[in-house]
């Protein structure tokens, strides 16, 4: 008996050892390293070709909202990236250029729209600006459910006609099938970044209630755009073919087909591997590990996204959207900036972004144009002994010996971080980091993981628990950051309340002082990042790179801050 | 048995009131709901959000939100999805085909498997091979389902290429030819032989525990004094009479079936039910999570009422009046 259950147990670590080996394989295959471009060319060299399939992948299912109007989430707008354009594109330095729609304005109240002429919707029918009305008057609509509302806010009468009190829209005039001039409530220098610029199929949608377009099939499983590719099969939550739109307006399709397919996270690393996908956005993380493969180009280009360390510096009452309260414990401007000073940023994100992000010094994303030079900031360099001397100075010091500082009035001082917690498990060690160097100076810290949902809930309605928190915003084309910031508004977390900064703010909108001149709207940006770059109402972090991977028989696609260039562009080779 | 079926499906009621109550109290506990989480500044504004939640109804008192959900739920209205915008009605149909496949192919394996390993083991207990196979069975039951799942798509679908590692099926094959439900088989299959494989455990050991005592009973012993062979013994006399308590298996089956595997679904992208729970919950989307949860409850009570009764049929001594 004994040696009997001896023999099954040697099997049993037989096919153990089995399954272990054949695990372990083929992960040492290539050494040699990718090379990584910088927010440039894709992988494939030489002419563009014709003809081919390309494997578009996504990481996460899309919703299936694909209609520029109605989508949610970024995903959505990943596919219908493949098949749709907007009238205005944006360049690399995120200025509006024309694509479909070239425009005209001499005080940039009236705006004086021209389309070109013989672009076609999928279906056959021409683009007119009649499609742009439709969609202007569809968001405006009281029964829509998207969210684009605040697109479409700005034009004259909109509110009028969302309240119904008017038939249209009072500031869109047709003047004929290509022409149209549109009319704003006021003269603004963001009005053109900010305006709904995706046209709607009149043809297809417009015998659909408002109500009802969101669940139509136009939306959900036959979309059509005017981009270079058509939609021809939809399996939802899975997979998309698109093929090759043979009237395409602007120049030569390459490619015959897209593929799009959804992939779970934990298989994106072989599935790359494998050449079963040829692009993908990649998650910092893996990284590292697709970085080895041969077959396989890794792009970077700036992102849009910082993350921040905030201090919570007032209570808001969103009724009367006013900062209401002053809390007192992160008032000290010093104790903010030596706790920036106790800051390893550098090591922090090479160790929690792979190297994937940038350590930053203001708010605004480099690649803005009205981002601030370097050298016109402070740069809080890694500097311990420079952070302890000014909490000494400040009056943070150890006055009963138990090895940590206690605020200027002898009172026990414990930073309380909080950090949003979902399924990664990355997210704790992240918070503990930034914990220890808080403690390294002497600043006694504790973390605190909350629930995502339920931390921004609190950070949203000043909880009493949140005092130090962090967090992360993505910032648009449009580089104003007065929704963010202002001491009127909502989203402005920390509740920095500084009229001197906002004056700026709303100086550089105004166009009686800055009229159309962006070299003027620049500088007063500059004087606001060096005013909230020396106050700190937020220890900024970090700046995220996109990062793409792209198989080697890809070629033609680019990237810069906007995004992708045109798929119409894009070609694969053998 | 009619008078019988109908008391308990009349009991389930109360049940299923208790049920909608619980669920109900839990998704409005969860913190948070479909429009808070990280907020993206361009997409939109604190002014639509308010104004959402107000259309929503979210900031209706709760036994009103109650009260509407519930009734608009027992009239088949199960409201409309947050998250995809459409009825969650219509989103559940679209995802059950492929849930069911998934689960009826799984279930075929476990069985086959099951019945093989099981009426091996029962026939010659405590030999090396009965052990090999429960050594087998716990190993997998021990195993998660992720780690098998996650290790099956790098040795299948990667290192050796068999089957595809997600998806339901080729987007670029035609629908309705034969090709296209070749490649649903064969999307099914990887997902459904670690789903299938990993759950034998219980039914092996069952019928093999039964096999073994019902061949030490009286009737075994009269058939073999006829002279009755040995094989027809175990494979009729005896089989006959260990599947009964499989059947009770059946009925909790029933559920599984349509609730499909949450994980397994989701690492293998493989669009069913159990993906879109699971992503009903991290996106807050309560209404498709309370219509799927009051569906499983549902199922799962249905699932017991079909046991007990099977049991009825397949066995006259339990009489069920």
């Amino acid at each position: 008996m004994k040696k009997k259950s001896l023999l099954w147990l040697f099997a049993l670590m037989l096919i153990l050892s089995a399954f272990l080996a054949a695990c372990g394989g083929s992960d040492d295959a290539s050494n040699e390293s990718g090379s990584e471009g910088e927010g440039s060319e894709g992988a494939a060299e030489g002419e563009p070709q014709k003809g081919g399939t390309l494997v578009y992948g996504l990481d996460a299912p899309p919703e299936g909202l694909f209609s520029s109007a109605f989508y949610g989430i970024a995903t959505d707008f990943e596919v219908i990236e493949l098949f749709d354009e907007a009238l205005i594109s944006y360049n690399e330095n995120l200025e509006p250029e024309p694509n479909v729609a070239s425009w005209e304005t001499e005080d940039n109240k009236v705006f004086n729209f021209t389309f070109e002429e013989g672009v076609k919707w999928h279906n056959g029918e021409e683009l007119t600006v009649n499609d742009w009305v439709f969609a202007l008057e569809t968001i405006a609509d009281p029964d829509y459910d998207g969210p684009r509302y605040a697109n479409v806010q700005t034009i004259e009468g909109a509110e009028a006609y969302r309240s119904g009190d008017a038939d249209s829209i009072s500031g869109i005039e047709v003047v004929s099938d290509y022409e149209i001039n549109i009319t704003f409530d006021e003269a603004r220098v963001n009005n053109l970044t900010n305006l709904w610029a995706y046209p709607l199929p009149e043809s297809v949608l417009g015998d659909v209630p408002v109500a009802e377009m969101s669940a139509s099939e136009w939306v959900r499983s036959t979309p059509i755009g005017i981009g270079p590719f058509k939609v021809d099969k939809i399996v939802p939550g899975e997979s998309v073919e698109f093929s090759k739109f043979d009237e395409y307006w602007n120049g030569d399709v390459n490619l015959d087909k897209i593929v799009l397919r959804v992939i779970d996270n934990s298989s994106v690393v072989g599935a790359l591997q494998n050449n079963d996908i040829d692009m993908i956005s990649l998650q910092p993380v893996s990284g590292p590990e697709v970085e080895p493969l041969e077959n396989v180009e890794i792009v970077t280009y700036p992102g849009l996204t910082y993350y921040y360390v905030g201090f919570k510096l007032g209570k808001f009452d969103n009724e009367s959207q006013t900062i209401t309260e002053e809390l007192p414990k992160y008032q000290s401007k010093e104790l903010r900036q030596a706790m920036m000073y106790a800051l390893n940023r550098q090591e922090w994100v090479d160790a929690f972004f792979f190297g994937y992000a940038d350590v930053v010094n203001k708010p605004v994303p480099s690649s803005h144009w009205n981002s601030a030079e370097d050298s016109e900031l402070i740069q809080y360099e890694y500097d311990p002994e420079k952070s302890k001397q000014m909490l000494d100075e400040a009056g943070y010091v150890d006055t009963n010996d138990d090895g940590f500082r206690e605020d200027p009035n002898g009172d026990e001082f414990v930073v309380k971080f909080s950090h949003y917690a979902t399924g990664n498990p990355t997210f704790e060690s992240r918070a503990q980091a930034i914990a220890q160097y808080f403690e390294a100076v002497g600043l006694r810290s504790e973390v605190e993981m909350v629930e995502v949902n339920l931390y921004y809930d609190m950070v949203e309605k000043d909880d009493a628990s949140i005092e130090t928190f962090f967090g992360g915003w993505g910032t648009g084309t449009d580089p104003d950051p007065s929704g963010l910031w202002k001491a009127d508004q909502l989203w402005n977390y920390p509740r920095y309340n500084n009229p001197e900064a906002d004056q700026l703010l709303d100086d550089a909108l105004d166009i009686e002082i800055v009229g159309t001149d962006q070299e003027k709207r620049k500088e007063l940006y500059v004087e606001w990042q060096k005013i909230v770059n020396e106050d700190l109402p937020m220890l900024y972090i970090a700046e995220l790179e996109e990062i793409k991977a792209l198989n080697t028989r890809v070629g033609g696609v680019e990237y810069d801050v906007s995004g992708q260039n045109s798929p119409a562009e894009w070609f694969v080779t053998e | 048995m009619l008078k019988y079926s109908i008391r308990r499906l009349l009991g389930m009621i109360p049940m299923l009131i208790l049920i909608s109550i619980v669920v109900f109290s839990l998704a409005k506990l969860m913190p948070g709901d479909s429009l808070s989480g990280e907020i993206d500044p361009l997409n939109t504004s604190p002014e639509y959000i308010a104004e959402m939640r107000e259309k929503l109804g979210y900031n209706d008192p709760l036994p009103v939100q109650y009260f509407n959900w519930i009734t608009g739920f027992v009239q088949g209205d199960f409201g409309k999805s947050t998250r995809f915008q459409i009825p969650v009605f219509d989103l559940i149909m679209e995802k059950v085909p492929n849930t069911l496949l998934l689960g009826v192919t799984a279930l075929v394996i476990t069985y086959i498997m099951a019945f093989i390993m099981g009426m091996y083991s029962g026939r010659r207990p405590y030999t090396l091979g009965d052990n090999a196979i429960a050594g087998f069975n716990y190993v997998m039951l021990a195993i998660p389902s992720f780690v098998a799942a996650v290790f099956a798509i790098y040795i299948f679908a990667f290192q050796l290429n068999w089957f595809p590692f997600a998806g339901s099926v080729d987007i670029l094959v035609e629908e309705g030819s034969f090709e296209y439900y070749m490649s649903r088989m064969h999307h099914v299959l990887l997902p459904a032989i670690v789903l299938g494989a990993m759950s034998t455990a219980s039914y092996t050991q069952f019928l093999r525990n039964d096999i073994i005592e019902n061949s030490r009973k009286d009737f075994v012993r009269t058939a073999r004094a006829k002279g009755t062979p040995m094989k027809k013994i175990y494979n009729v006399h005896i089989l006959r009479n260990s599947i009964i308590p499989l059947v009770t298996f059946l009925g909790f089956d029933f559920a599984a079936l349509i609730g499909g595997a949450i994980i397994t679904e989701t690492i293998f992208t493989y669009p069913g039910i159990g993906q879109l729970f699971l992503e009903s919950v991290t996106s807050r989307d309560y209404p498709t999570l309370m219509a799927l949860t009051m569906l499983l409850s549902f199922l799962t009570l249905f699932g017991n009422l079909l046991a007990d009764i099977l049991y009825g049929v397949v066995d006259p001594r339990i009489r069920l009046d």
